[in-house]
């Protein structure tokens, strides 16, 4: 039986490429996925916890933060078009008008 | 066996279902008259607060959902700063709606309204899952909200970086959120106070796992609270969004923030207080950024040229004074959060009021344009300095009596317990940056009444906008003087924490 | 009626403001006849409370307390004894003075002005009843607000820089008091198990040696920047100078006093061991006041940057005598307040309606005005006397006590202060005679008028007071001395403890017993043994 810890070593790594994404990608699109990419890590920590502790709280979390995401998915991604439509790009070092 | 379900008690629910309602009814009434009301569409919005406010009042309190929802005196107190703030922010939104949101009136109070629900469930959550589900019910509409001006660049951009900042976040308290759930083996807050300390104690190896919990947690609800080193969105949202949503972001949305960081960490990780704990103590960890909120936000402010994004930098500061209601952790403490944050509403909602009104005569938040204001328009310039004075914290106003209650808890706190000697600290650098805070904002009143020439504009009033000007001001003059009744109310939130004072 | 009378002094100008705040703002005339109407039935009232207090009593009188904020133990209590009774009335007749000489030159924001000055009455005489910390706190911070209105807005040409310095400094001095506050309050509770902002409660707590110290400096700092001594002194000159003439008289006058007040009130009964600790540090530094504000005053060529060094050296004066913890020493210093009150704001009337004749204030301007206004060259001699301290008039009664206090004490501070006497004297006449005497140089100076009804109104009195506490200062000593004897056995009580040599002071003892014994003991040496622990 694989051990839990296995889980929680691939989630952290998957959460490790989301936030350096987060971090150092300048397109928008590419942010978007790598913050998919923490939850969903999030997702599999949570799974993997639920199983190991039998404890059935998990299973109901994960499935209320796929439908989170997908909301946010859905402004997210309609934001990004409405400053696409604006300016012209979606890579973020050009959206400092704001001081950042 | 007979199967039992667990108690519903929709009742106590009430205010909630019934405010999400009345937000669909205002988008299809919106819808549905072809939109040609310029006010009603926010009326009505006013008029379904106030009547929510009233059925909370009639609200009993209890548990409902099988423990997951929970109606007591700290989640009624939030709920009526939540209802009040967005009361406020939708009285100032008036003067936009005549020229900058023509068509989709209906959506931007739908949306308020949304994000208002949103706050009352997170603060009636009692577990892991409802409050992660509120807290994203509170977030996603303020993206919207904060974009609402979809062909301003500005308002655009802030609404992308809100949602960037926003998303992240939540990803990253979700995360922490995960290992507090697997050192607890449950959601329930009250349940993981019991289950991580009893965890703790067995496992003497836990540390890592939960210092990155707590750290994950505090970046995560930090964002939203606006807690350096996560505090960089907050001035360029706030300038770029429209100034009644900004309003409600500086309010509504830090006392979401606080609340949740108030259930998670002096709920469910009671015991990783103390010294004793370290390395696990998240005490020091958020006293170390309270300081650092007190300081930047109160020094960066200074330079400041716009106004929003003065306020944006205040209000980093005023959530450093506040955490320390938190961090001292006694009665005292607890209360005094809440009564920060209700004059808070008063000061902050009324100077963006304020704002948005000279904003809707001149188009410009520059600090510049309120030179020479006094003379054209003495209401606003009075009743903007008296809210400015009471962010300084200058008696009588409600605004003093909050940092006067801050300050005596930490010192509370301080003496009666010799591993938080450090309180002291605190408490000296909140003092300190007290008095540069009086520097920036005596400077916009020293712009306002000691220019020498006179403003060529003269502000024009609408009905709301002025409501809630002299709400704001009989707030802070009424709960400065008297603030008994509210501090009393505001003491319940520590029981509801499970403080014993 | 009689028993609220500490609150209907207090809060009657509020009243003025509602119905200013009820008049438009061009009505110039009505706005100040109010204000001043106003002003004037708070004097009165006053004059009756005055004349209602019973010299001979002990302890507080008209004491109001009924709970405010219970959940803190927040009280509004209210009371005087005669120390704070003086004040009231000096503050009263003082602010009545300040509008009226405010009357013409006051002419932008005239509605502002005045609702501003009402304000700072009803915070001055609120921070002289407080009995109460918290609410003495409110009333300190509350006066920040118009002061800074009225040096801001109506001020000099450096307004905005002396305005904010102002506020910057006192404030910071206050919010270190609001902590001291603070940790007495859970001192207090950890001690009787109640919350209480009480001072006389305050009074009976016994405080360890240590944190006396430390509350000792937040209060001392926070009064000391008021008063101010020594090196906090900076903000006073340009203050002063800057502040239109009514807030000047208003600073000088009242303001300042709030710091020596706080000493008598607070710093003395409450933190007796610390008093003592602290005193050679705080006579030393009243001395350096004493000699530097006079020194830094003879050289000024501003009038009004003389008369506000010269309050400098006056507070240093009052200092001492306060740190000289014996009966005459404080009855002077408290004397002095009250004679200070009246003579520098004496002295910034007359400044005052010389600039409004001249719009200048440097000496080199004038000369020889004996011959063009032969009236105001008379007042401006009695009140430049007052301040030198002239027997006859009020200067000599304090100055006389405060140096026999500093003598008794310590008579190496005695000698040096007496000769902060001589200084004083030299920098005062050789201002007037250059002001006054001698030739008519400039032209402008020959046409000045004299001065005009209203201002021989506002002057009359100043100089009678000036005359009646010379010539005969026992009503006052008589409402002062009771006071100042509570307060020294609270000093008493802890200099016993602190030598522990067997000098019991009984507090049922008369009180003249008090001050012999602590005539006899040294409080410098008594000092300096307390530090050693």
């Amino acid at each position: 039986m694989v051990p839990v810890s296995a889980y929680l070593i691939v989630a952290i790594v998957l959460f490790g490429i989301g936030t350096v994404g987060v971090l150092i990608s300048r397109n928008m699109i590419v942010m978007f996925m790598c913050i998919e990419l923490m939850l969903n890590a999030a997702n599999l920590a949570l799974i993997a916890f639920s199983r190991s502790l039998e404890v059935m709280d998990g299973h109901a979390f994960v499935f209320l933060v796929l439908t989170v995401a997908a909301a946010e998915a859905a402004v997210g991604l309609a934001i990004v078009l409405a400053i696409y439509r604006n300016r012209e790009t979606i890579n973020i070092d050009r959206f400092s008008i704001l001081k950042w | 066996m007979e199967f039992a379900f667990p108690e519903y008690n929709l009742r106590l629910m009430a205010p909630e279902i019934f405010l999400f309602l009345w937000a669909l009814l205002i988008i299809a009434y919106d819808v549905l008259t072809k939109r040609k009301s310029e006010t009603t569409a926010g009326y009505l919005a006013l008029a379904g607060l106030m009547i929510t406010g009233l059925i909370l009042g009639f609200t009993g309190t209890g548990h409902g959902f099988g423990n997951m929802f929970v109606s007591d005196t700290a989640a009624k107190f939030f709920k009526i700063i939540f209802l009040g703030s967005a009361f406020m922010a939708i009285g100032s939104s008036f003067g936009i709606m005549r020229e900058k949101i023509v068509n989709h009136r209906g959506e931007f109070y739908g949306l308020i309204l949304f994000s208002t629900v949103g706050m009352m469930f997170l603060s009636s959550s009692n577990e892991l899952l409802s409050l992660y589900i509120g807290l994203e019910l509170t977030t996603i509409p303020l993206f919207v909200l904060a974009a609402f001006f979809k062909d301003d660049k500005l308002s655009v951009e802030a609404g992308i970086k809100y949602f960037i900042v926003g998303a992240f976040s939540s990803a990253l308290l979700l995360y922490g959120i995960s290992f507090l759930y697997g050192l607890s083996g449950t959601t329930d807050l009250v349940q993981m106070k019991i289950n991580i300390a009893i965890t703790h104690l067995t496992f003497q190896n836990i540390g890592v796992i939960l210092i990155l919990a707590i750290v994950l947690v505090v970046a995560g609800i930090g964002f939203k609270l606006s807690l350096p080193p996560f505090h960089q969105w907050v001035p360029d949202v706030y300038q770029g969004s429209p100034t009644p949503v900004a309003a409600f972001l500086s309010v509504g949305s830090k006392a979401a923030g606080l609340i949740a960081f108030a259930k998670i960490f002096v709920n469910g990780l009671f015991a990783f207080h103390h010294p004793d704990m370290a390395p696990n103590d998240w005490g020091r960890l958020v006293a170390l950024l309270a300081v650092a909120a007190m300081i930047l936000g109160n020094t960066v402010a200074i330079r400041q040229t716009n106004i929003k994004r003065m306020l944006g930098y205040s209000s980093i500061a005023q959530v450093g004074y506040i955490m320390i209601g938190i961090v001292a952790m006694n009665a005292l403490g607890m209360a005094a959060m809440g009564f920060y944050i209700f004059a808070y509403m008063f000061a902050n909602m009324g100077a963006f009021a304020a704002v948005a009104i000279v904003e809707d005569k001149t188009g410009s938040c520059e600090i510049s344009t309120y030179s020479g204001l006094a003379r054209t328009s003495p209401l606003l310039s009075a009743t903007f300095a008296v809210f400015l004075l009471s962010l300084a914290g200058i008696p009588p106003l409600a605004g003093f009596m909050a940092k006067f209650y801050i300050f005596a808890a930490g010192i509370q706190a301080a003496q009666h317990d010799p591993g938080l000697y450090w309180m002291y600290w605190l408490v000296g650098i909140a003092l300190l940056t007290t008095v540069f805070a009086i520097y920036y904002y005596a400077n916009i009143i020293k712009q306002m009444y000691f220019a020498k020439e006179p403003s060529p504009h003269k502000v024009t009033y609408n009905f709301p906008a002025l409501t809630v000007l002299l709400i704001g001001l009989a707030g802070l003059f009424v709960f400065g003087i008297y603030p008994e009744p509210v501090l009393h109310f505001a003491s319940g939130i520590a029981s509801s924490f499970g403080i014993i004072p | 009626m009689e028993s609220q009378i500490l609150t209907l002094v207090t809060f009657f100008p509020l009243l003025g403001i509602v119905l200013m705040l009820a008049i438009p703002k061009n009505q110039h005339d009505s706005i100040k006849s109010i204000c001043l109407i106003v002003s004037f039935i708070t004097m009165l009232l006053s004059f009756w409370m005055y004349a209602m207090f019973d010299p001979i009593a002990n302890g507080m009188q008209f004491e109001v307390d009924i709970p405010w904020i219970t959940s803190l133990g927040i009280h509004y209590h209210m009371g005087i004894d005669g120390i704070s009774l003086l004040l009231i009335v000096l503050t009263s007749v003082l602010s009545v003075l300040a509008i009226l000489s405010s009357w013409i030159s006051i002419t932008k924001a005239v509605k502002g002005y005045y609702i501003s000055m009402l304000l700072l009455e009803v915070g001055m005489i609120g921070v002289f009843c407080s009995l109460d910390l918290f609410m003495f706190y409110v009333f300190w911070e509350v006066m920040l607000v118009p002061m800074y209105f009225i040096i801001g807005l109506w001020g000099g040409p450096r307004r905005l820089y002396a305005a904010i310095k102002f506020v910057l400094f006192t404030m910071f001095g206050s919010l270190l008091m609001l902590v001291a506050i603070l940790y007495l309050v859970f001192a207090y509770q950890s001690y009787s198990g109640e919350y209480s902002f009480d001072m006389l409660k305050m009074m009976e707590l016994p405080i360890a040696y240590g944190p006396q110290l430390y509350l000792f400096g937040a209060f001392a700092l926070a009064f000391a920047i008021k008063v101010p001594l020594f090196p906090f002194h900076t903000w006073l000159p340009d203050a002063h100078v800057q502040a239109p003439t009514a807030g000047s008289v208003i600073l000088a006058g009242v303001l300042l006093k709030m710091g020596t007040y706080g000493f008598v009130r607070i710093c003395l009964p409450i933190f007796p061991e610390a008093t003592v600790a602290y005193l050679p540090y705080i006579c030393v530094l009243s001395l350096i006041a004493i000699i530097y504000g006079a020194l830094v005053a003879m050289v000024q060529k501003d009038v009004k940057s003389l008369v506000a060094f010269s309050s400098v050296s006056h507070m240093g004066f009052i200092m001492l005598g306060i740190f000289a913890l014996n009966l005459q020493g404080i009855e002077g210093a408290v004397l002095q307040m009250i004679n200070h009150g009246v003579s520098t704001g004496a002295l910034f009337l007359i400044v005052g309606m010389i600039y409004e004749r001249r719009h200048t204030r440097l000496i080199e301007e004038f000369g020889g005005l004996a011959k063009v206004m032969p009236v105001f060259a008379t007042f401006f001699m009695i009140t430049t006397l007052s301040s030198i301290g002239l027997p006859l008039t009020n200067g000599f009664v304090g100055e006389f006590l405060i140096l026999l206090g500093a003598f008794k004490a310590n008579t190496v501070y005695g000698i040096i202060a007496a000769s902060g006497v001589i200084l004083s004297a030299c920098y005062m006449l050789w201002m007037y005679q250059r002001v006054i005497f001698g030739k008519v140089t400039k032209p402008e100076n020959e046409k000045l008028k004299d001065v005009n009804w209203r201002e021989k109104l506002i002057l009359i009195p100043l100089v009678l007071i000036i005359f009646w506490i010379g010539v005969y200062p026992k009503p006052l000593l008589d409402r002062i001395e009771p006071a100042v004897k509570q307060v020294l056995t609270y000093v008493s009580k802890a200099t016993t403890v602190n030598i522990g040599e067997g000098i019991q002071i009984d507090q049922a003892r008369t009180t003249d017993e008090v001050e012999i014994i602590l005539g006899e003991v040294d409080p410098v040496k008594v000092g300096s043994e307390g530090m050693e622990e």
